[in-house]
């Protein structure tokens, strides 16, 4: 059955076409909800609420406000308002709707007052960190970043943050530093692995460990098109360096099974081009290295 | 002695089935829910630490049990080396305490340690969900049924069953397989676990929803220390863990890995 809420697909946190799709069901969704609800008590599940949740971020992000509102409600009527993910969640919601730069503020300093009541409210450090990085205020968003990991020094997604934000203000080894410590907590997530490969290679002292990276990313995940797309880049870069212990041969194998690999992938995804559709622009630009080289 | 081959036969009030057994499973049954119910409702969650510094002191130790872990599959040398140096004269110096100045100090009493009392607290509630009824119920049954023999088994069984199934019957003739009342409450007691999984839903999803959700992080919750531990010893043992390490990476060779692994031949 259409829009119902067990239909609703976990969806990819970046990819824009099923949030949208998401959220054009979200009145329904709500509307059968309403109903049902004196009639079965089994929806009461930590699944339903989760989604309930992702239908709250996809209608933020594709601006129904209204829905997000109900989504927000019903959350809150179940958990209770000083729940603090619910908090954070109400945080977040302000901060989309808000009007201008003056109610930005106005967030900030809620969560100020929320934080010097109950310093440990990790979803609303969370907020704040995001909410200083989206006023431009990078240097405040990491200096509060790096206290809140302090505490905290198991969080991997904190860690990328950081790593993010160091990396947008070109500070590349404090970005790798904080990368490595991402990858200690999370030791087989392939995606860091090429992110890290990424960020030496951007670097451009380290091409070798950029190469050992990327090697590690597709060893976890053997058709992870960032990978290959990385380990291809940073074999031909280190080949035209031709200073690196790893020898000659084996950049070359490597550069000719990362573009081998490459086609292979932007072939198969280009068929089957609606599943993959959040993906595209990665596949633009795979598709591009292949005809450069 | 039993005489060998002969059936015992013991002539029952068809009573005892209706007044004994069945509610001795009843009443078993209905405690086991209510004691479910109860325990939810008592149920407090993990207590989240109050001040940064103290969720600091709870997750450096995680943090160095990490690096022990995961340093062979994402460090190098050089920044292996930087971290142990950085997370041992951390431990040592007590860096990561909440208060530094306490250290060495003998831990505080958990009887007036707030954060002790509650998980003690805690541990008595769960304990006395178990004890009081069972106290109750045993000594109901004993006062009402004991020196009954309710149920016969219909398979044969060795001596040694005895004392499992004729509590309460001081009768050294009688088959093994007369079940007495008290033990059957026993065989209950221990037996019901299955059926209580089948009537709540297996391992009690009521409980976990509500705490599911307060989880909001759960790398936040995690709490390595026991109540009472004195989190300076841990340090110290764990910085001698790491002490010891030696630096390996499987990221060398990773190169050449991935080729024989899954490149295709001939490239």
């Amino acid at each position: 059955m259409a829009g119902s809420i067990s239909d609703i697909r976990n969806i990819n946190g970046s990819d824009l076409i099923s949030a949208l799709h998401l959220a054009q069901q979200a009145p329904t969704i709500l509307g059968q909800e309403s109903q049902s609800k004196s009639s079965t008590a089994s929806a009461d599940t930590a699944e339903y609420y989760a989604r309930i949740e992702q239908l709250l971020l996809a209608c933020l992000r594709t601006g129904d406000d209204q829905s997000a509102q109900a989504c927000l409600n019903q959350l809150s009527l179940r958990f209770g308002p000083s729940n603090e993910r619910i908090m954070g969640l109400r945080g977040l919601f302000e901060e989309a709707t808000a009007k201008d730069h003056s109610a930005l503020e106005k967030c900030l300093q809620e969560y100020d007052q929320i934080l010097s009541q109950s310093p440990v409210n990790v979803p609303i450090l969370k907020r704040r960190v995001a909410l200083l990085r989206s006023l431009n205020r990078s240097s405040d968003a990491i200096s509060a970043l790096i206290q809140l990991l302090d505490a905290i020094p198991t969080d991997a997604e904190a860690w990328c943050e950081l790593a993010d934000l160091y990396q947008s203000q070109g500070l590349s080894s404090q970005a790798i530093f904080s990368l490595e410590e991402a990858l200690l907590i999370a030791p087989n997530s392939w995606n860091i692995h090429a992110r890290l490969g990424e960020l030496l290679y951007i670097d451009g002292d380290a091409l070798q460990r950029s190469v050992q990276h990327f090697s590690r990313s597709i060893e976890l995940c053997d058709d992870y098109l960032r990978g290959f797309y990385g380990l291809t880049l940073a074999s031909s870069r280190m080949l035209e360096k031709s200073n690196g212990s790893i020898p000659k041969q084996t950049l070359e194998r490597l550069k000719a099974f990362g573009l081998l690999k490459l086609g292979e992938i932007v072939k198969s995804r280009s068929v089957d081009d609606q599943h993959w559709a959040s993906s595209r622009s990665e596949l633009i630009a795979a598709k591009e290295l292949l005809n450069r080289f | 002695m039993a005489v060998q081959g002969v059936e015992q036969t013991i002539l029952r009030d068809p009573a005892l089935f209706y007044w004994i057994l069945f509610p001795i499973s009843i009443v078993m049954i209905l405690t086991g829910i209510l004691r479910h119910y109860a325990t939810v409702l008592m149920n407090s969650t993990p207590r989240s630490p109050s001040t940064l510094a103290e969720s600091r002191e709870r997750l450096a130790l995680l943090r160095g049990v990490n690096l022990r872990n995961n340093a062979c599959s994402v460090l190098n040398r050089e920044s292996f080396e930087m971290r142990k140096n950085y997370m041992i004269s951390g431990f040592r110096s007590g860096a990561f305490l909440k208060d530094p100045n306490n250290r060495g100090q003998p831990p505080a009493n958990p009887m007036t340690d707030p954060a002790g009392m509650e998980a003690m607290m805690g541990m008595m509630k769960g304990n006395m969900m178990m004890m009081v009824p069972q106290t109750l119920i045993m000594s109901w049954i004993n006062a009402f049924f004991s020196g009954f023999v309710i149920l016969k088994l219909p398979f044969p069984l060795t001596i040694r069953f005895k004392s499992m199934l004729q509590s309460g019957v001081m009768t050294r003739d009688l088959d093994v397989r007369w079940v007495s009342s008290l033990s059957w409450y026993f065989l209950n007691l221990m037996g019901l676990q299955s059926v209580f999984g089948f009537i709540l839903g297996s391992d009690n999803a009521a409980n976990q929803m509500a705490q599911q959700m307060g989880m909001a992080n759960p790398a936040a919750m995690v709490n390595p220390l026991q109540p009472g531990q004195d989190p300076d010893k841990l340090y110290l043992n764990e910085a001698e863990n790491l002490e010891v390490m030696e630096h390996f990476c499987i990221l060398d060779g990773v190169e050449e890995r991935i080729l024989q692994n899954f490149a295709p031949q001939g490239i």
